[in-house]
């Protein structure tokens, strides 16, 4: 916790490619691309379906973080990490067994 | 994909709100939102958090697109979700342990952090909320 203006580039570095990679590989191949693959089927029409869906998924992370804020603000700073752990070993575990549901 | 082609027309706007309704509501308390949640909760860097999964959603729903369906194809995507999942694993074990009381190298103020019961019950509270937050 200490020293934290002398890397705080690097630490929104760090914080940026950690979320990008961590929500990119959770990302690939869900159902929001499925979604958006067959509007875009039907319409014909892939950049209009391509924009609405960077909006939305734009739209749904800043949901996400300002949700993730708000909950820091209300709850201690333990709980909320231990919360936050049980939820990323949830959700490890179900990505999990989908992924290797599919391999099989 | 020509600047033509970028050019939205106003006839496009039902398109493109039909798709963002759809992808947006698709999303609402999905895993990856779920993720985004506990990452900016625990991070100081909202900014970053913000740009990161922005930038992968996007790159991801662009990968999609451009593979035209076939991306399971070109990507072994299960075995990146499978890599995925492990890293979930890991960062969720390396909160928990942090948010453990003996972990804590501060000074401990308060008494609800000293026995392993009353952080089961503090956990077991919250647990429900995740619950309902996740169907």
């Amino acid at each position: 916790m200490s020293s934290v203006q002398d890397n705080a580039s690097s630490q929104w570095g760090i914080a940026f490619i950690t979320t990008f990679t961590t929500v990119f590989l959770a990302e690939l191949g869900d159902k929001t691309q499925l979604a958006a693959l067959l509007l875009s089927a039907q319409s014909g029409k892939p950049v209009v379906v391509f924009v609405g869906a960077s909006l939305a998924l734009i739209s749904s992370s800043l949901v996400g973080v300002l949700l993730g804020r708000w909950l820091a603000k209300v709850m201690a700073p333990q709980q909320l990490e231990r919360l936050a752990g049980i939820l990323m070993v949830a959700l490890g575990l179900w990505l999990g067994r989908q992924a290797v549901v599919a391999l099989a | 994909m020509t600047f033509a082609e970028l050019h939205l027309s106003a006839l496009d706007l039902p398109l493109l709100a039909s798709t963002f309704l759809t992808v947006f509501l698709a999303e609402l308390g999905d895993k990856t939102q779920l993720a985004i949640v506990t990452i900016s909760g625990t991070s100081n860097r909202p900014g970053a958090v913000f740009a990161g999964s922005s930038a992968a959603l996007v790159f991801a729903s662009l990968l999609g697109a451009a593979a035209g369906g076939s991306l399971s194809a070109v990507i072994p995507t299960n075995a990146l979700q499978l890599a995925a999942s492990l890293g979930f694993l890991v960062i969720g074990i390396r909160l928990i342990q942090r948010s453990t009381p003996n972990s804590e190298d501060g000074v401990d103020g308060s008494d609800d952090g000293h026995s392993d019961g009353t952080g089961d019950e503090s956990v077991q509270g919250s647990g429900d909320e995740s619950g309902e937050n996740g169907h």
